[in-house]
């Protein structure tokens, strides 16, 4: 093997591609939607003022004007009361219904002694859908109806108070290093984020190997390639040089993900964001030896998909071709991605152990599972073992079936002949 | 077969779903030579070229380059392969592109670098080397693939139609530069159905047909044995009084009228001495009779049009 004809062709596929603006526009993009994901929740924190909502009392005593209180204790709601004097009630409802299609109110809500008995409320709204907003609404109004209610029954209201206390749970993550500070929220994000990365380069990068693949054989420059240098040189060129695109553009990203989290008080401070605020946000920590496991799995999932987009490319003749011609291979990567929420449930399970063996899964699998939870070293070695030799062997049967179809023009190939070529060539 | 043979091709035969396109062909390309591939459309040139290269492989027979059977990517760097199907990547500079194919032929990135911009410069392309190739014209980037052969200073030059798509400028441009590289050493093996271009650059000639070949050897070693004689005769107004002779199949075995002159290849034996005193008995005014050698194109029409039968196809689906 010729290391300086693979260099020119690894030197080519990375320059032709960071010079893109395809490139460019994604790298910029990656921490642009790390900050936005960052600061968003914080800012968002910061200028909600809630919703405005109207309680209409209709003569329920002191009731209306504490749910009123509680409702705004927390920063989703800005309530009122509203008295509605009995027989007014109808034009008092309709003059805030006007209000709220005028948008100056959000929307109200009714309470007399009537439906604190039967617990039948309704909310009248602009926006009903906002799930949070609707369940702290209806807990607020259940507690300040079981109040109402003990209280009318006689039960001294500090008691009452008392046992109405909110409970809180903590989730935090124990790993071997012990308990960890992250919450239960934030691993599972961190989980899906991971994931949803690795299968979008792992699926991006590999189909720019076929892109190029097929440029090539269209361009018919391949008849001139092939004659200075090995298939297989050139093949292994294209799958090192898209791949260090990749990784250059996760190192970028990984920089700025570890400035963001140096640096992101001073972030905070110049968006005006108080510390209360900012302590909001949960920044994952991923510690180097993570890191250095998701670049493992990254590496060989890129290689064993970009040999078969590879093998992809080779068998067409034309961009419109592979759209059809992909399907088993995007169909592998779909197959995994899907498996996301069912290995999130049980990172442990049976399901995920075996998922996390198979190598056309394994590259996006374990990593989620390891962040999710402890993946056990002996299952971490199997898994890398098999993806290697995999590795290796979809690699050797890919350049033989690649170095044959690079030349053939016209009609598709069926898979027997795929095969035929692979054991001829 | 010669020793001194820089490409050494015996009895290749090369069969696709259906038909043969190239059967038991043998031929030697001595060094130095300029060697014309010729035949009609589908004869079986770029199949023979493409077996040459080692980008197919024949069926029976062997292909030796310098003198070794391995193929010809085990001699790149000696060689530079122009495809008949061209095509560069689009959206790369022109002056990339050639550094690259520099690169995977082993020539070391500055000096492909200095290279590229000097024959850029010769064959006015100067000004285009920072373009985009999907920028040139495809005259353009027709020269810039025929530079690409030339970058790593080949022993050998293989070219597949090198001249179909230039203007007559250009494709005087290349001859000079085939001719002067020639002069230095080179081989040039090219294919081409253009008869004038290769009579003029050619040292030597092979003619295939229906992938056969049909004859070969040194060019006026062909033009003597298979020519025969040759007369162009041109007539001050009209031909009226001379045709009866010129149809004598004792004296004239062949007519071609070219229009301003008809080239007559003289029968079996006869003097065109004699043709000459008939003519002039006849009173037709002449304004040219000359004793000419026989162009390739006669010979060519003769040897391909004969074994040529059959409708040619152009092979689009190879199967290595």
């Amino acid at each position: 093997m010729d290391v300086r004809k693979v260099a020119a062709v690894v030197r080519r596929e990375f320059v032709e591609r960071v010079r893109t603006k395809w490139f460019i526009i994604s790298t910029v993009l990656g921490p642009v939607f790390l900050i936005g994901i960052t600061v968003l929740p914080a800012l968002l924190a910061a200028r909600g003022s809630g919703s405005t909502i109207a309680v209409v009392d209709e003569g329920t005593g002191t009731f209306a004007r504490h749910l009123v209180t509680q409702l705004g204790s927390g920063n989703r709601f800005q309530a009122t009361v509203v008295s509605a004097s009995a027989g007014n009630e109808r034009a008092t409802l309709d003059s805030l219904t006007r209000l709220v299609q005028a948008k100056l109110l959000d929307g109200y809500v009714a309470v007399s002694p009537a439906t604190i008995e039967s617990g039948q409320f309704e909310y009248r709204g602009r926006n009903v859908a906002s799930i949070t907003n609707m369940a702290v609404l209806e807990s607020t109004l259940r507690q300040a109806v079981t109040t109402e209610r003990l209280t009318r029954r006689g039960i001294d209201a500090g008691l009452v108070q008392e046992a109405q206390e909110r409970i809180h749970l903590d989730k935090k993550r124990i790993t071997r290093q012990g308990a960890t500070g992250e919450t239960g929220e934030a691993t599972f994000f961190l989980a899906y984020i991971v994931g949803f990365i690795l299968y979008m380069a792992i699926f991006l990068y590999s189909v720019n190997v076929m892109r190029s693949v097929i440029d090539e054989k269209q361009t018919r420059i391949i008849e001139v390639l092939v004659s200075s240098l090995r298939p297989f040189e050139l093949m292994l060129g294209k799958v090192i040089g898209v791949g260090s695109v990749g990784l250059f553009q996760m190192a970028i990203w990984g920089i700025s993900a570890f400035a963001l989290v140096a640096y992101g008080q001073v972030l905070f401070g110049f968006l005006h964001i108080s510390p209360e605020q900012a302590a909001q946000v949960q920044l994952p920590v991923i510690g180097l030896g993570m890191v250095l496991m998701i670049l493992t799995y990254f590496l060989f999932g890129y290689i064993i998909y970009s040999a078969l987009f590879a093998v992809v490319g080779a068998s067409v003749n034309t961009e419109s071709e592979a759209q059809q011609a992909q399907m088993p291979v995007t169909m592998l990567l779909v197959v995994a991605i899907i498996m996301f929420p069912m290995i999130l449930n049980d990172p442990g399970g049976k399901l995920a152990v075996a998922m996390g063996v198979i190598p056309f899964f394994s590259p996006i699998i374990m990593p989620i599972r390891a962040t999710a939870s402890e993946v056990p070293p002996g299952e971490l070695a199997v898994s890398l073992a098999v993806l290697v030799l995999s590795t290796f062997a979809v690699v050797w049967l890919a350049s033989r079936i690649y170095r044959v179809g690079i030349l053939m023009y016209g009609k598709r190939p069926s898979l027997k002949e795929m095969v035929r070529w692979a054991r001829e060539s | 077969m010669s020793n001194d043979s820089v490409v050494d091709i015996e009895r290749i035969t090369k069969r696709f779903a259906g038909h043969v396109a190239v059967e038991d062909l043998s031929l030697a390309v001595p060094r130095g030579a300029v060697y014309g591939l010729l035949g009609p459309n589908g004869a079986g040139k770029t199949t023979t070229i493409r077996m040459a290269m080692n980008i197919l492989i024949p069926d029976e027979g062997t292909v030796r380059l310098f003198g070794d059977a391995r193929g010809g990517r085990h001699h790149s760097a000696r060689i530079g392969f122009l495809p008949e199907e061209r095509g560069l990547y689009k959206k790369m500079k022109v002056r990339d592109v050639l550094v690259f194919l520099a690169e995977v032929k082993g020539v070391p990135r500055a000096a492909a670098a200095q290279k590229a911009d000097r024959w850029l410069e010769r064959l006015d392309l100067g000004d285009w080397r920072l373009r985009k190739i999907e920028e040139l014209s495809k005259g353009m980037q027709q020269k810039v693939q025929f530079i690409s052969t030339m970058l790593h200073d080949p022993e050998l030059l293989i070219l597949d139609e090198p001249f179909s798509g230039l203007d007559p400028i250009n494709q005087q441009e290349l001859k000079d530069i085939i001719v002067e590289l020639s002069r230095g050493g080179t081989t040039t093996i090219f294919s081409t159905h253009q008869m004038d271009v290769a009579e003029k650059i050619c040292d030597h000639v092979c003619i295939i047909a229906g992938g056969r070949k049909v004859l070969d050897g040194l060019l006026a070693e062909v033009k003597r044995v298979h020519g025969g004689t040759h007369v162009a005769v041109a007539f001050e107004d009209g031909d009226e009084k001379a045709v009866a002779i010129l149809a004598d199949r004792a004296l004239v075995a062949k007519a071609d009228d070219y229009g301003p002159y008809a080239e007559l290849a003289m029968a079996e034996g006869a003097d065109p001495q004699r043709l000459l005193e008939r003519l002039v008995q006849s009173g037709a005014r002449l304004r040219r009779f000359e004793r000419i050698e026989p162009s390739l194109h006669r010979i060519f029409l003769d040897k391909a049009g004969a074994e040529h039968a059959g409708p040619a196809q152009e092979v689009q689906r190879g199967r290595p």
